[in-house]
């Protein structure tokens, strides 16, 4: 994996003559995939097809077994640091992880990560503590959240870092309509401010319809296309309807 | 009989409450050499564990598997492998550490970390890889990773750390052979007990046991509470 920079460019990740199996058992395959700022994806495909895979790749947490993916447009690291794609592209898992502590812990952990924590950072952190309504919650310890609650805190703590690419495996499932409006606000939020998003489900949701482009591992195979099918988002706009809370 | 053991306890208080100079130095000989073994060996053999749980490299069960087996080698066996790199001839000999504290920490670092590496080796291998996984997607670096994940380990690695502080303050093999047991230099609780019980003076050995004994009850007692707050986490 490499790292190139380029001043005004789009934050992206690209991925080339991707393979990725384990030992024998190819889990599949791409030619070229591009995830850039901006890109709102809808990854689709069946359980065990690799879509959490596929974004722990672009993610940088593991490596393919062959090809190579490079990301661009982001900051140069300092000298003395490693050129990786780590923490350039939040992957965000489908049960998140909450590191032991209290629910303000966690939605800080992604800004302790950081040099200075300015004003708007901090403003930030409040209002993603209104969005995900864990005003409550927040001396509460992280474990005895709900699986809703828990969710909406994992989202809220990457909403707060502001990523240039963020990828969500599963976000809204298992969780009631009430956690998935909060989410779903909180993402749309992130679309308007230009983040990319890779969504992965294995069957339609509210967000799949705010995707533009779709990625579908079928056979084995990534195949990209600029047109999202026709997705049954009956049972979605239920959920959505008039009910994006965009925050200001 | 039974009054003899009263006036033997009586008298080992006594020397205990009374801050004899002679018991409290060997105390506090026992205990600087082995704080400053386990400060040494502490942060390299938790990295060396964490990189074997959590890398993949060939040889790596060739690695763990002779760290586990240098837990297991006598102290003894220990001291004389030190003793001989430390003696005139030796290959450490002119650093003149035999029969010095020095000496000991060095014998004593060889005992603690083999038992610090594989304790901690097998804490980071059982924590869940979404801790580094979701720490380092949200931008940490490797560093602040490795202490994030230390921080979610924290029960089990203080474990380790009591259970190495156990085996080098009470080993005696390396101790004698390689500290030489001398007064106030480097006689530590484990050689002084061994020496006073030869000598039939159990008074001061019965003290210097009670020390022991009590820093095992605090120490079990203060992680009996830390494992009873760290409750199982659901996901």
């Amino acid at each position: 994996m490499s790292l190139s920079v380029a001043p005004q460019m789009k934050a992206a990740v690209e991925a080339t003559d991707l393979v990725m199996q384990f030992d024998d058992r190819r889990l599949f395959s791409a030619q070229k995939l591009r995830f850039v700022e901006g890109d709102v994806i809808y990854l689709q495909g069946d359980n065990g097809s690799g879509k959490s895979t596929l974004m722990k790749l672009l993610a940088g947490l593991i490596s393919p077994s062959h090809g190579r993916v490079i990301c661009q447009g982001f900051s140069q690291p300092a000298w003395w640091q490693a050129a990786s794609l780590l923490g350039k592209a939040v992957y965000l898992h489908q049960h998140p992880y909450l590191f032991d502590g209290t629910v303000k812990y966690n939605l800080t952990y992604g800004l302790s990560t950081r040099k200075s924590r300015t004003k708007a950072l901090q403003q930030r952190l409040e209002q993603a503590i209104n969005m995900a309504q864990l005003a409550d919650l927040l001396q509460h310890s992280a474990s005895d959240l709900s699986g809703g609650e828990r969710q909406r805190l994992a989202i809220a703590r990457a909403w707060i870092c502001q990523p240039k690419l963020l990828m969500l495996d599963e976000p809204i499932s298992n969780m009631d309509k009430h956690s998935q409006k909060l989410v779903l606000a909180m993402i749309n939020q992130l679309k308007m401010e230009g983040t990319g998003l890779l969504i992965s489900s294995h069957q339609t949701c509210g967000l799949t319809a705010l995707c533009q482009q779709h990625w579908h591992i079928k056979d084995q195979i990534i195949h990209t296309s600029q047109h999202v099918p026709n997705l049954d988002t009956q049972q979605d706009n239920s959920v959505m309807g008039s009910h994006y809370v965009i925050a200001k | 009989m039974s009054e003899g053991w009263l006036a033997l306890l009586q008298q080992a208080f006594r020397l205990l409450l009374s801050f004899d100079p002679d018991v409290w130095s060997i105390i506090n000989v026992s205990f600087s050499v082995s704080f400053a073994a386990l400060f040494i060996t502490l942060i390299p053999s938790i990295m060396l564990g964490f990189f074997l749980a959590f890398t993949h490299f060939p040889g790596r069960w060739i690695v763990t598997n002779l760290i586990q087996t240098l837990q297991s080698i006598p102290t003894v066996v220990i001291g004389l492998l030190v003793y001989l790199l430390l003696t005139r001839n030796g290959a450490m000999g002119d650093l003149k550490w035999l029969f010095s504290q020095n000496g000991m920490i060095f014998g004593q670092m060889l005992i603690c970390a083999p038992v610090l590496v594989a304790l901690s080796q097998a804490a980071f291998a059982s924590v869940d890889r979404r801790a580094w996984e979701t720490s380092r997607t949200l931008g940490a670096n490797w560093l602040m990773a490795i202490w994030t994940v230390c921080r979610e380990l924290r029960v089990a690695l203080l474990l380790a750390i009591v259970a190495a502080f156990s085996r080098i303050l009470t080993e005696v093999g390396c101790s004698m052979m390689v500290g030489g047991n001398i007064m106030n230099v480097t006689r530590n609780i484990p050689t002084a007990i061994a020496l006073e019980t030869s000598k039939g003076d159990f008074a001061q050995a019965i003290a210097l046991g009670l020390v022991l004994l009590i820093l095992a009850l605090v120490l079990n007692f203060a992680l009996g509470s830390l494992r009873g707050k760290a409750l199982p986490r659901s996901h």
